[in-house]
């Protein structure tokens, strides 16, 4: 029975802290983004890095995304015959729900893992520690462009994840259900709002923020040599995943 | 290994690891049949993947209802102006598609970065060398019982994970749309078919997590930097692989419908 307490309390002490070390960071991140000093060319490579060379994995994730939309949506429709809403619950499925979302997880452990190993390595190597006897702030110097870039490029991607998962939509509507392209891109047009779209972009920008904060604040907070880099690593995608969970929720309630 | 770039590059990336974990897991079976018995690894892998990833599942899960629930609701209200029909519509796509899909994207995120970080640390601290020479197969050491108990906790898990989802609808159903929790429980549109495609793919889900992560960390090298790129490769590979493996047993099914 005391086991079964301890093991209770030492969960909540662990999310606690876990919760209050990451709404510290945001804080931090926060205030220093009023008067940033952002390296140039450390920018440059943290948006080449975050978007270029994510851009395969989440142009097939969308395509594949898109594909399981259409069956899926088509299923609904297959009972009443009516192909031409296909394409209208097809964007809205996609555009709000499952693009943002699919990408997001994607991104999230493409990137934001990626990101933790890198400064968790930078961190239990010293080399953050190297970086303030010079004088240079990490938080400006590693943690905005990061932050800043995740933003930026999960909003660009999901645009073009939005339309790679239209070209697979179309397809798979095509191929297996027989919808005419022509229909499907007319009703598409003719019903899917520019509402629908912002409401995914909305969402994409605060999935970019979530995985670029809490990747980055696993990453600084890094202690124990290699073993607490792997277990950071582990923490920061969970952390992301649920952090995209609850804006999710957050924003479809807000926005409606 | 370097950051694949181009084009060709990133396919012959794709099809050697796809190449690597078809033998793994030819490996796998083999095993499965002529290899060592030993149940106390699988239950421990059981209690590993299952209890360190139940309370994630939950909560993933859980919003997970409640968003495909207020999108539903929204757009019901709007077009029917009457909500009460959201929980028969939602059940069957819970069912079949997001509650298995989801549980294992979570999966492969809490569980596929553990097994490759695990094993890939092991393959640089080269303990992996050691079992070899010990004339004991890694495959069959590490890869087969994580398998064996994913096997079995994917499918369970998504039971969990999706009945989560149900229940959280069940209380944005109740709370927002003042939907009575009897009228969203309308299992009447949901058929067999859904439940068998949505066990269908838990299963293969749950065979191509251990397999794809187990091979990324087997093929680590050098250091903790590469036990941290097997880690990364393993999120994305196995979430990949899910999402590709959804959209063939879904189209299947739907061909079958």
């Amino acid at each position: 029975m005391t086991r079964l307490f301890a093991r209770v309390g030492g969960g909540v002490l662990w999310i606690s802290e876990v919760v209050g070390e990451l709404t510290l960071f945001t804080w931090a991140f926060f205030t220093a983004m009023l008067k940033p000093r952002i390296d140039g060319r450390e920018m440059w490579r943290n948006l080449h890095r975050v978007g270029v060379r994510s851009l395969p994995i989440v142009m097939v994730t969308a395509l594949f995304a898109g594909g399981i939309a259409a069956v899926q949506v088509s299923t609904y429709v297959l009972k009443f015959r009516a192909y031409e809403v296909v394409g209208w619950g097809f964007g809205f499925v996609v555009f709000r729900e499952m693009g943002p979302l699919l990408v997001g997880l994607m991104f999230s452990g493409r990137v934001g893992a990626h990101n933790t190993a890198e400064l968790g390595t930078m961190k239990v190597t010293e080399q953050i520690d190297a970086l303030r006897i010079l004088a240079i702030d990490p938080l400006h110097y590693l943690v905005l462009p990061r932050v800043i870039s995740m933003v930026v490029m999960m909003t660009l991607l999901n645009v073009i994840g939005n339309v790679c998962a239209l070209g697979g939509g179309m397809l798979t509507a095509y191929v297996m259900v027989g919808v005419d392209p022509y229909v499907f891109w007319n009703s598409f047009t003719e019903y899917v709002l520019l509402s629908d779209f912002l409401n995914g972009m909305v969402k994409a920008a605060a999935f970019g923020l979530a995985i670029g904060l809490y990747s980055c604040a696993f990453g600084m907070t890094v202690r124990g040599g290699a073993a607490g880099v792997g277990r950071a690593v582990n923490a920061s995608v969970v952390a992301a995943a649920t952090g995209i969970f609850v804006f999710d929720y957050i924003i479809t309630a807000v926005l409606q | 290994m370097a950051e694949p770039l181009t084009v060709r590059e990133i396919i012959a990336d794709v099809f050697q690891q796809g190449r690597d974990t078809l033998r793994v897991g030819r490996e796998t079976v083999y095993y499965i049949f002529n290899g060592r018995r030993d149940r106390a690894a699988v239950w421990e892998q059981l209690a590993q993947l299952g209890n360190r990833s139940l309370i994630f599942i939950l909560v993933t899960q859980g919003f997970l209802g409640a968003i495909m629930l207020l999108q539903a609701g929204f757009q019901a209200t709007r077009i029917l102006g009457d909500a009460s029909l959201i929980g028969a519509q939602a059940i069957p796509l819970l069912v079949r598609q997001l509650g298995p899909t989801l549980t294992a994207m979570m999966i492969a995120t809490r569980a596929g970065t553990g097994i490759a970080a695990e094993i890939g640390s092991m393959v640089v601290t080269e303990q992996v060398d050691a079992l070899r020479m010990c004339n004991a197969p890694p495959v069959d050491h590490l890869i087969k019982p994580r398998l064996l108990a994913s096997l079995v906790m994917v499918p369970v898990l998504t039971i969990v994970g999706t009945a989560a989802a149900f229940f959280a609808g069940m209380a944005v159903a109740a709370i927002v749309f003042q939907t009575n929790p009897s009228t969203y429980a309308n299992f009447d549109v949901l058929v067999g078919l859904d439940v068998v495609e949505g066990l269908l793919k838990s299963v293969a889900f749950g065979i191509a997590i251990p397999l794809v992560a187990g091979t990324a960390g087997l093929s680590a090298y050098g250091g903790s930097e590469g036990v941290g790129e097997a880690t990364t490769r393993a999120v994305v590979a196995s979430s990949l692989a899910v999402i590709v493996l959804d959209f063939l047993i879904g189209s299947g099914v739907f061909l079958f419908r």
